[in-house]
């Protein structure tokens, strides 16, 4: 009960660090509206178009969009030594890894999946496909925020470590990417939305929520030494 | 009974041998000053200590129990982790959470580190002394046997030293076990000192 307490504690603190002045949440959901506007001028505004590949190209804006709000998720805490106070804290600090995490993608997903169904007008996704498909960017995100937080720890030392984190993190965002957009591409074309390439989606987000936290733990032990 | 046992301990930075067959032995009621030139080791023996550093050989033994089972120490480095847009008041009650603390008696502590005035200003607006006022402040509320001090007065004026002082010797009398890395002597305090020399 006591780990739990102090769990909520490290994402509730989390979430009002990213919410608060300076604290960079709203930054994703606003380049991922960004990113999303851009779209029917760089691809064209024809329906057609649009709509092939309007659902791939959110889950593409989605995963460059937590990036933005990844880079700073570890490096302030090594910055001002709160991590050293973390690793000396009862706590594991695998469930320290998964609190925060989940605590940025509450604060960071929340605002992005709230403009998701606007965006997904705006590629022209069908007005009936839109609850569904924002319920996979919903889960996508989940992992995304998990895998990214590896990257994000193994570059927290580094200053401006933004191209640092995409490039640690972006290959290791492949398989949800391909497994999101491919159920988002289903869902559009009329399938159902329990597809094959969603379960594995599901699939992927367990996986990530099992493994991620020791990963991440691994890397930030690296600095801490 | 607080004790804290460093054992041959031998310590590393890249290649460069800072500390080799180090042994210490202190028990409940005791301080210790580490003193030294710059370089000479002094932060990298305490994050040995604190278990924030991994010896190259020997081992460290907090109240009987290897350090990496179990964690009774609290550490004081250069940095303060303050967050600067929550209050002192705020981040107390989460470092006081974190480290497994039910009712901490805030009021109390922040009165005896002089910053109950503060305690709703953000951490952003605090100076590095009030900072450092405020980590003595996390030290007390959590309780734990053994301090491990990196430089603890630097930032602090002279009523601040001398309530560093006194929250030491407070926390010594009552069976807690302090090592602190200083360039000068802290006033008023019974300690043994060790110089480390520079490899």
């Amino acid at each position: 009960m006591s780990t739990l307490r102090e769990c909520i504690a490290i994402a509730h603190r989390e979430l009002s660090l990213g919410w608060g002045a300076g604290g960079g949440a709203l930054l994703s959901a606003s380049f991922f509206a960004g990113a999303v506007m851009v779209a029917p001028f760089a691809l064209g505004p024809a329906p057609d178009t649009l709509g092939k590949i309007g659902p791939g190209y959110l889950w593409l804006a989605l995963s460059l969009a937590t990036l933005v709000s990844l880079e700073r998720l570890f490096q302030s805490d090594l910055e001002d030594g709160t991590l050293d106070q973390l690793v000396l804290s009862p706590l594991p600090l695998e469930l320290v890894a998964l609190s925060k995490t989940l605590g940025q993608w509450i604060a960071t997903a929340l605002p992005l999946l709230g403009i998701s169904p606007i965006a997904a007008l705006m590629v022209r996704v069908a007005p009936e496909h839109i609850a569904a498909l924002c319920l996979q960017l919903t889960l996508g995100s989940l992992a995304l925020f998990l895998i990214g937080a590896i990257g994000a720890a193994l570059g927290a030392s580094v200053r401006r470590g933004g191209l640092l984190v995409a490039l640690l993190a972006l290959p290791l965002y492949a398989p949800t990417v391909i497994f999101g957009a491919g159920a988002a591409s289903l869902l559009a074309n009329g399938g159902a939305i329990f597809s094959q390439p969603f379960l594995f989606l599901c699939a992927l987000v367990l996986g990530a929520l099992a493994l991620a936290p020791f990963a991440t733990a691994a890397a930030l032990r690296l600095h801490v030494d | 009974m607080a004790t804290l046992i460093a054992q041959a301990v031998t310590l590393q930075r890249g290649h460069r041998v800072l500390l080799q067959g180090f042994d210490l032995r202190l028990e409940a009621g005791e301080g210790l000053c580490l003193r030294g030139e710059n370089g000479s080791g002094k932060t990298t023996l305490l994050r040995a200590l604190a278990g924030l550093h991994q010896p190259k050989a020997g081992s460290v033994v907090v109240n009987d129990i290897p350090q990496d089972a179990f964690m009774e120490v609290s550490f004081l480095g250069h940095q303060d982790p303050l967050k600067a847009n929550q209050s002192l008041r705020e981040q107390l009650q989460f470092w006081a959470v974190v480290s497994g603390k039910k009712a901490p008696q805030f009021d109390d502590i922040l009165a005896k580190v002089g910053l109950t005035r503060q305690s709703t200003l953000q951490g952003g607006v605090l100076s590095a002394g009030q900072r450092r006022r405020a980590s003595l402040a996390r030290l007390l509320l959590e309780e734990r046997s053994i301090w491990l001090l990196d430089e603890p007065a630097a930032p602090l004026d002279s009523e601040g030293r001398a309530l560093l002082g006194t929250i030491l010797d407070q926390h010594r009398r009552q069976g807690g076990i302090f090592v602190a890395a200083v360039h000068d002597e802290l006033p008023g305090l019974p300690t043994r000192t060790i110089w480390l020399d520079k490899p």
